[in-house]
């Protein structure tokens, strides 16, 4: 009898663990393709998980985020208009949802940049105030946001050979968001995290 | 042991029981296996990419019914249904997305300008850093082949026709009055200011169905549709002041731009051909409110404006110098809805209305005329897919015209009229597949002044070559009703017509784009009379015939030599028309056989300016020399320009620009006024046609400022 009802309750359990931990191991699965350089299969695995779980915005952050990566990639100069429309779909679902989200909206100023770099004389007129609009309001929403100081100082370090801007203080505020990351703690497991490096990167350009 | 066992066979058998194999295979439109290919059964985990054969298989256990979404980057995701019981779903075909950058292009005819273009020719801050256009759209796009500069007009004048058979359009509304006023031979003008667009489409011939009631040419501006950011902008120059605010809240945004001109200062400066009793000085008032609806975008523009100048020049025929005092005032209101409805379809809806009203004084006779005009246009369109859209809508136009003339001490003419257009029009895009393009349309309209119906079909195709290359043809019939100088005498007219052929081709390569164009457009029913000007009781009729055949070549790069860019336009026109009071068939005094623009710009890092120069060149144009026998036959000498602008980038939001126009002070001739009556020796008298002054020089100051001072000047170079 004991052992009839643990091994019902060890099924029961089984059950709805295995529902629980299908997010997480896919979402484990895809990031792990991710870091092993597969963007392509990870995107397609967060596709799938975006379509199961509708009330998850991460499955298609990440989806927006690993395409717009790409697309600053020189080697996918003719797919840039692919992949950034790839990951405006993405962004444009879950910011419909929840526009006051700040990552989506630093990996919606990337996007816009990804296809600024593209043909600066073009685009830098339309799109600079567009970008610069995009972090204006996630500073305001989220100022203490190491993702969003970070990307934004970053932006304007690209633009800054163009508008003279002072470096000086932009590099200041690279720094300023290192000891944010420092003392950052995601929400989930599977919350972004990522930015760290790429800000320890640019200040030593800063201090050459 | 046994416990554990059947715990782990129960596990097991928690995922295998009812566990299907689904399979099958992607390719493209040719047949050719998909490598990595995401293919997965919606609302679940379950899923796998496809193999380098285009081969796919994983298990599911789901059931009944489903959909396996199929989606490749690049390529339109595709949603087969198929039953769990039926997991062999065999061969699925994906097409290829036709939006995207390398996808082909109906541009035959049509320049695009803005961020909404696949191919830009020009940018919209083109229209403030090209030397000499002095922050004028006309003058910008007089750079492009296919125009012709005339310098007395200042109008665009497309491929042979003239001025007033170009439309314009402002958010899919047209546009009744698009110049500013000016005196005879003195040139005029565009009235928007560039800051307010954020895309422009040029089309010099073989346009859409949605637009009629232009022979030749339509120009489409559109609105920006939601500002960036708040921002107040400062414009101190030598001929005026301006100042631009912009203001967000909610789901709105406001901008409002003004400006005073004054031309005083220049016209002190720089010696004038004609007498200036009053300078010409224009007081503009330009205003966007936006409002974003869940679904839609509401906008309202708005402009205002009031010009005179009064001045006096000599006229061969008359014994004493013409004086001309005007007074101006414009007032343009343009609104429009639009909004996406359930299944892919757009709704739009707009409506302008225009008051133009000039008070003239001609010596001491008196002209008063008003224009009332109003554009009412609904548009409906269809996506069936990404490849199938059907459009179709309907206009309405109607224009009140009166005009009173007080001759000094002597009789009182008016006239006037009120002439309604009703408009109808279809047109479908089809994209065969990436490489084929199609767009066809029919337009019918009817007048009710002149009572006459117009039926026009329009058709263009583009066909991709290579990579890099296409071409585009394009066929259409336009039609329009003779213009206000004619209709305000008489209402027995026909609506003159033109039928343009235009083949493109195009060679797009890293910010390198060539353009080459052979068009023929054949003119009929236009608009004749039998006396030396058009007065009210000419004999008017619809017999007149013309054609205007040529090539037109453009080449741009931005890429070749770091920090310059530059543009080389270059028109070849042969035209030929009896119209108005000609006594045969001439090519008329507007058009020049050879045009050729180069533009250049060049940024100086270390001087943070940017140095352009723009060259001007037209062959002679035509002229009626009174003392040969043939008409029209006489040949003014070559037109010539250089033009040269600096903007200095004081600061981010600070800017120095200054600019000059015919820098080498060349002597131009636009043509010649004969006196009316040969002199003793049987000789006619003339006087050239010149600009009022050999050169315009401007210089100003521009400030920006706004909240998070990163919008530059930059932005306006």
């Amino acid at each position: 009898m004991k052992t009839k009802i643990t091994l019902l309750l060890l099924v029961v359990t089984g059950v709805i663990a295995t529902a629980q931990n299908q997010f997480e191991q896919g979402m484990s699965k895809a990031l792990d393709l991710w870091k092993q350089g597969k963007s392509d299969e990870a995107t397609a695995l967060f596709e799938r998980i975006a379509g199961a779980e509708k009330s998850q915005w991460l499955p298609n952050y990440y989806i927006a985020l690993i395409n717009t990566t790409e697309a600053f990639n020189p080697a996918n100069k003719d797919k840039v208009t692919s992949l950034l429309s790839k990951a405006n779909a993405a962004l444009d679902i879950e910011l419909a949802k929840t526009p006051n989200n700040v990552e989506l909206l630093v990996v919606q100023a990337m996007a816009q940049t990804a296809l600024l770099v593209t043909d600066p004389m073009t685009y830098g007129m339309t799109l600079a105030p567009k970008i610069n609009g995009i972090y204006t309001k996630a500073s305001i929403l989220a100022p203490d946001n190491p993702r969003v100081v970070y990307c934004r100082a970053e932006f304007d370090m690209g633009g800054a050979q163009w508008t003279g801007a002072d470096v000086k203080e932009i590099c200041g505020r690279v720094a300023h968001s290192i000891d944010l990351f420092a003392s950052f703690k995601p929400e989930t497991p599977f919350s972004p995290t990522w930015g760290l490096d790429r800000a320890k990167e640019t200040l030593q350009k800063c201090t050459k | 042991m046994k416990t554990s066992f059947i715990f782990l066979f129960m596990l097991c058998s928690l995922f295998v029981v009812g566990q299907q194999k689904i399979t099958g295979s992607v390719v493209d439109e040719k047949g050719n296996p998909i490598l990595g290919a995401n293919v997965f059964i919606e609302g679940s985990y379950d899923g796998a990419t496809t193999n380098e054969k285009g081969f796919f298989e994983f298990t599911s256990s789901e059931k009944g019914t489903k959909v396996l979404v199929i989606s490749f980057l690049g390529y339109e995701t595709l949603k087969h249904t198929f039953s769990m019981e039926h997991p062999a779903v065999g061969i699925l075909k994906i097409k290829e997305s036709v939006n995207t950058l390398d996808a082909v292009v109906i541009n035959a005819g049509t320049f695009e300008a803005g961020d909404k273009a696949k191919v830009t020719v020009l940018k919209p801050l083109d229209i403030v850093t090209t030397a000499g256009s002095n922050a004028n759209i006309v003058a910008a796009l007089q750079t492009l082949p296919g125009t012709s500069t005339v310098g007395e007009s200042g109008r665009l004048f497309v491929r042979g026709g003239e001025s007033d058979e170009t439309q314009t359009f402002v958010d899919g509304i047209r546009v009744a009055q698009p110049y500013g006023a000016s005196a005879q031979n003195l040139p005029t003008r565009g009235r928007f200011s560039p800051f307010l667009f954020s895309g422009m489409s040029f089309s010099t011939g073989g346009y859409s169905a949605e637009y009629g009631e232009a022979l030749s040419s339509v120009l489409l501006l559109n609105t920006i549709d939601e500002p960036a950011q708040e921002s107040t902008q400062i414009s101190l120059m030598t001929v005026g002041l301006g100042l631009a605010n912009t203001q967000k809240w909610n789901k709105n945004a406001l901008t409002i731009n003004t400006a005073y001109l004054n031309l005083e200062p220049y016209q002190a400066m720089i010696p004038q051909r004609v007498k200036w009793y009053k300078p010409y000085q224009s007081l503009s008032g330009e205003s966007v409110y936006r409002h974003q609806f869940e679904k839609g975008l509401f906008k309202l523009y708005a402009a205002f404006d009031a010009a005179q100048f009064d001045l006096s020049q000599d006229k061969i025929n008359a014994p004493y110098l013409l004086r001309t005092d005007l007074h101006n005032s414009n007032f343009y209101l343009n609104s429009s809805y639009k909004v996406t409805l359930g299944t892919n379809w757009q709704f739009f809806t707009g409506m302008s209305y225009a008051l133009s009203e000039n008070k003239i004084n001609l010596n001491d006779d008196f002209l008063h005329n008003t224009e009332h005009a109003s554009h009412f246009k609904a548009r409906l369109k269809k996506s069936f897919s990404e490849r199938v859209k059907l459009t179709f809508g309907t206009d309405y136009f109607i224009t009140k015209f009166d005009e009173n003339y007080d001759v000094f001490q002597g009789s009182q003419w008016q006239e006037g009229y009120q002439a309604t257009i009703g408009a109808v029009y279809a047109e479908t895009d089809i994209f065969f597949s990436k490489k084929l393009a199609l767009k066809s349309g029919i337009r019918g309209a009817s007048n009710s002044y002149i009572h006459k119906n117009a039926f026009s079909p329009r058709l263009a195709l583009a066909y991709k070559l290579a990579k890099e290359s296409q071409i585009s043809l394009a066929y259409g019939v336009f039609e329009q009703a003779p213009s206000q100088d004619y209709l305000k005498y008489s209402s027995d007219f026909e609506n003159q017509k033109a039928t343009h052929y235009i083949l493109n081709y195009q060679y797009n390569f890293n910010k390198r784009t060539f353009r080459a164009e052979l068009y023929y457009k054949n003119y009929s029913n236009l608009v004749k009379y039998d006396t030396p000007t058009v007065v009210y009781n000419a004999h008017f009729t619809n017999n007149g015939t013309g054609y205007a055949q040529g090539l037109d070549l453009f080449w741009r790069d931005n890429k070749t030599i770091k920090n310059l860019e530059y543009w080389v336009s270059y028109s070849y026109i042969d035209t030929k028309r009896d119209n108005i009071n000609y006594p045969n068939k001439v090519t008329p005094s507007f058009a020049a056989n050879h045009n050729l623009s180069i533009v250049t710009k060049y940024w100086i890092e270390d001087w943070k300016s940017q140095i352009g120069f723009s060259h001007t060149f037209n062959s002679g144009r035509p002229y009626n020399d009174y003392n040969q026998q043939t008409f029209m036959n006489g040949l003014t000498k070559p037109y010539n320009n250089l033009s040269f602008n600096w903007a200095y980038l004081i600061s981010q939001q600070k800017i120095v620009y200054f600019s000059v126009t015919n820098v080498l002070g060349t002597k131009n001739v636009y043509g010649y006024e004969y006196a009316n009556s040969p002199d003793a020796n049987g000789y006619y008298n003339s006087t050239a046609i010149t600009p009022t002054a050999d050169r315009f020089l401007f210089l100003g100051f521009f400030w920006t400022i706004s909240d998070n001072k990163k919008e530059n000047q930059l932005n306006n170079l």
